[in-house]
């Protein structure tokens, strides 16, 4: 009977042992970027590394002195919030038609930009976006990053929708109500929250997508994460700004994702699992 | 006559569900089916140095064949695809255990263990390239702290590959987690206590009654990561663009440094067709494996 508490107590330690262990290697190296982006810059590159300094935010006003960082945070949230509205715009009809109707096909096509490696769309955008002059433009970027919120927005409302009873929606169709007025004024309401967390889980994935910034924004148009080149520059070791940078550039999606943490699973695999 | 009225109405609410859906299918059709489309023919296309551009046949496809880099690419991609799953997975099935078994989780640990995966893959390139450089990073301080000899890391034509796996893993093991986590979640707690009563060791029900049941929701894991595997970029472009040399030149790399860096359309289409259909062969694979495991 002892025993067994004794054996119970044991697991139970050895388990919180794991989950500490766990957390500080996941931890580390975020607290160190952190850590590097407050260090006065003869203090970023000493070696033996320090922990214990005198914070500044030398890094900061260094970061934004040398690089035009404000109007390249300015190009990631155009393109990240034109993106996201678009992917709503399109998105919250064509979910809700899906979860009506059960023809599932136009969900599952958007799916196709999930899968299929960005630099397949990419090649021929660049190529159609050259000949119209849209190098460079919001709207080619826009366009292109509604590619990755569209299946998001589509597959986080999917079964926020399905769960609305069925008899809310034929009630309303016998007092005469359109399936668009249905959708606007009644199903829309239902799940305002699923919305929320739709339109931040798009913002997030926005927001940190790569690969076509880099090839369709320019020197003007440049977004935060197509700009992380010029902030490591060549073979320098501007350690503290380029830390700094990076500290800026993670804090919007991980201040956004600690709001949804709830749903986030269910919302990143897009339908594969129920979280 | 009510018959006709319904079926008006049936009619007329198809319509309204086909307008509804219209504006995201066209917007697909119009970024992803047709540029899809497009590509398959810029595949028989040649671009000359000079940008003029003509009808090739296979002439991207043979070369394809017979082409070095493509086959190097290609063995770069599948080993990082294997050596970044497996950790991914085992340390993923791990770390959902833990979780599991702590009760009472505060929602700020659940924070803590999203961090890495909600962070921009290219911040995390930039985070790993200061840490791991090879004179001044805290890695090799560690390292050598512990008596061990330091590495060149990301510099390091061997090491290249199991640094970017690492990496990768470091973000994306937590988001296995919690995937692990709730199919651990959903299952029957019957079948632990037969097994308890039965006098199982933890290992032998983990072994005989966890893992089992557990296949499925591990298989769907590796299909949301096998897509996101073979076509590994941001982290690889950001800290190394492929090298040194060409040790991390995956074909996801190599495809877009081809179109974009050397302008060659026609066999940057061709390389990137390839990559799509083995990411599909991939999904279509696990899927059946997924058939087979569930229960």
């Amino acid at each position: 009977m002892n025993d067994a508490a004794t054996t119970d107590r044991w697991i139970r330690c050895l388990n919180t042992l794991q989950l500490v262990l766990a957390g500080i290697v996941i931890m580390t190296p975020t607290v160190w970027m952190v850590l590097s982006s407050f260090k006065p810059s003869f203090e970023v590159t000493a070696y033996p590394p320090t922990l214990i300094f005198t914070p500044t935010l030398a890094n900061y006003a260094e970061l934004t002195r040398t690089t035009p960082f404000l109007s390249y945070a300015l190009n990631s949230l155009v393109v990240t919030v034109g993106s996201t509205a678009l992917g709503l715009l399109f998105g919250i009809p064509a979910a809700f038609a899906v979860s009506w109707t059960r023809i599932s096909w136009p969900a599952i096509l958007t799916l196709a930009a999930r899968m299929a490696p960005g630099t397949l769309f990419l090649l021929p955008w660049y190529v159609m976006f050259r000949q119209v002059g849209m190098i460079g433009s919001y709207t080619a970027l826009i366009l292109s990053h509604a590619v990755i919120t569209l299946p998001i927005v589509i597959w986080v409302l999917l079964p926020s929708f399905d769960g609305i009873p069925r008899s809310v929606f034929e009630a309303a169709q016998v007092d005469g109500c359109s399936v668009t007025r249905i959708l606007w004024r009644i199903a829309l309401p239902l799940v305002a929250s699923g919305v929320a967390v739709s339109a931040i889980l798009a913002f997030v994935f926005s927001w940190n997508y790569f690969l076509f910034a880099l090839v369709l924004s320019n020197g003007d148009s440049k977004t935060l994460i197509a700009a992380a080149f010029n902030f490591i520059g060549e073979g320098s070791t501007q350690w503290g700004a380029l830390m700094a940078a990076a500290t800026l550039i993670a804090l919007p999606p991980l201040v956004l994702a600690a709001l949804v943490q709830r749903w986030l699973v269910s919302g990143l695999t897009l339908g594969a699992v129920k979280g | 006559m009510s018959d006709t009225a319904a079926t008006l109405t049936q009619d007329r609410q198809k319509l309204e569900m086909a307008a509804l859906s219209a504006p995201a299918v066209a917007f697909t059709v119009a970024m992803i089916a047709f540029p899809v489309v497009y590509t398959i023919w810029l595949g028989f296309q040649t671009f000359s140095s000079t940008g003029k551009q003509s009808f090739a046949g296979l002439t991207n496809y043979s070369k394809l064949i017979s082409d070095v880099e493509f086959w190097h690419g290609l063995w770069v991609t599948i080993a990082l695809f294997v050596l970044s799953l497996v950790l991914q997975l085992v340390f993923g099935v791990w770390l959902a255990l833990v979780l599991f078994h702590a009760k009472r989780l505060p929602g700020i640990v659940r924070s803590l263990f999203i961090s890495p995966f909600m962070m921009p893959p290219v911040v995390a390139g930039m985070m790993w390239l200061v840490i791991l450089d090879p004179s001044l990073g805290a890695a090799n301080y560690i390292l050598q702290a512990f008596g061990l000899p330091p590495s060149d890391w990301l510099a390091s034509p061997t090491w290249v590959i199991p640094t970017v796996a690492l990496i990768d893993s470091w973000q994306w093991t937590p988001y296995v987690a919690l995937i692990v986590l709730g199919g651990l979640q959903s299952l029957p707690p019957s079948v632990y206590e037969a097994a308890q009563i039965d006098g199982a060791s933890p290992f032998k029900t983990f072994q005989r009654i966890t893992l089992p049941l557990l296949l499925p929701t591990i298989v769907t894991a590796a299909i949301l990561r096998s897509v996101d595997l073979l076509r590994f970029f941001d982290i690889i472009y950001i800290t190394t663009q492929g090298g040194p040399g060409n040790a991390s030149n995956t074909l996801n790399i190599y495809g877009f440094r081809v179109g974009f860096e050397f302008f060659d359309i026609g066999y940057a289409s061709a390389l990137m067709l390839t990559l799509t259909a083995i990411v599909f062969g991939a999904v279509m694979a696990f899927n059946r494996l997924r058939g087979a495991v569930a229960w």
